[in-house]
């Protein structure tokens, strides 16, 4: 089963437009995001930097939020996106 | 009054009484964005006398003069503006710079000195040849 992380931030504005298309993925298609907090949560930045070879690449090089990560292909995309597109990664 | 002032791009601090028009170091235009005398100490890796607390009005001043002779502004969503300025304050507080809201540090000082707000986004793939182009965070956008 595909598991997938979604690395957010509480003050970054693209997560919180994102967020609501994550939760509606969640419901519509069964898919289920880990959602982790990375400033406030140190536990959790340090999962996201020891992702950065994989995360980074397709990011700009930098660890950025929203930082969507499917654990199972090692594939990311990051920033800003339709419900589609979204989704589309996803199940791809 | 001599102040501190920062180049977005390259992160060379100069003191005095106005900005250089011209970064000596990177050699970009209007670059120069005034900073406090603590920030610029933490820059240079000189330690602050004690610490100062993050003036939310003092730096959208600061920015807004800043972008006044650049192609891009202050974004005019204000509660996007809110948003990433608590970001700021926070990170402000917990690591003494002011690291971007919407990207993670990675403990590389050099590295990291790239994210403290305002940075480089000149080079952004959100911003370079981007019509509606913005910072990663969105806090600045280009004009229309």
């Amino acid at each position: 089963m595909k598991k997938f992380v979604m690395f957010h931030a509480r003050e970054c504005p693209h997560c919180r437009k994102m967020m609501p298309l994550v939760d509606r993925l969640e419901k519509e298609e069964g898919i289920v995001f880990e959602k982790l907090e990375i400033w406030h949560d140190e536990k959790n930045a340090d999962l996201m930097r020891s992702y950065k070879s994989v995360l980074a690449p397709p990011c700009g090089g930098q660890l950025r939020t929203p930082t969507f990560f499917n654990t199972e292909t090692n594939k990311a995309i990051c920033g800003e996106m339709p419900y589609e597109a979204l989704k589309d990664w996803a199940q791809r | 009054m001599k102040k501190y002032w920062r180049c977005f791009v390259c992160n060379d601090i100069h003191y005095g009484l106005k900005p250089p028009e011209l970064c000596p170091t990177c050699k970009v235009t209007n670059a120069y964005v005034e900073i406090s005398e603590a920030e610029a100490r933490r820059m240079m890796a000189v330690p602050a006398e004690g610490a100062a607390a993050f003036d939310r009005r003092k730096f959208l001043d600061a920015v807004r003069t800043f972008t006044v002779p650049n192609e891009f502004q202050v974004n005019p969503d204000t509660e996007r503006v809110d948003t990433l300025l608590d970001g700021l304050t926070a990170n402000e507080s917990r690591y003494g710079l002011r690291y971007c809201p919407c990207r993670l540090i990675t403990k590389d000082f050099a590295e990291d000195s790239k994210l403290v707000c305002p940075c480089n986004f000149l080079v952004h793939e959100t911003y370079k040849g981007v019509a509606r182009g913005e910072c990663w965070c969105g806090l600045f956008v280009r004009r229309s």
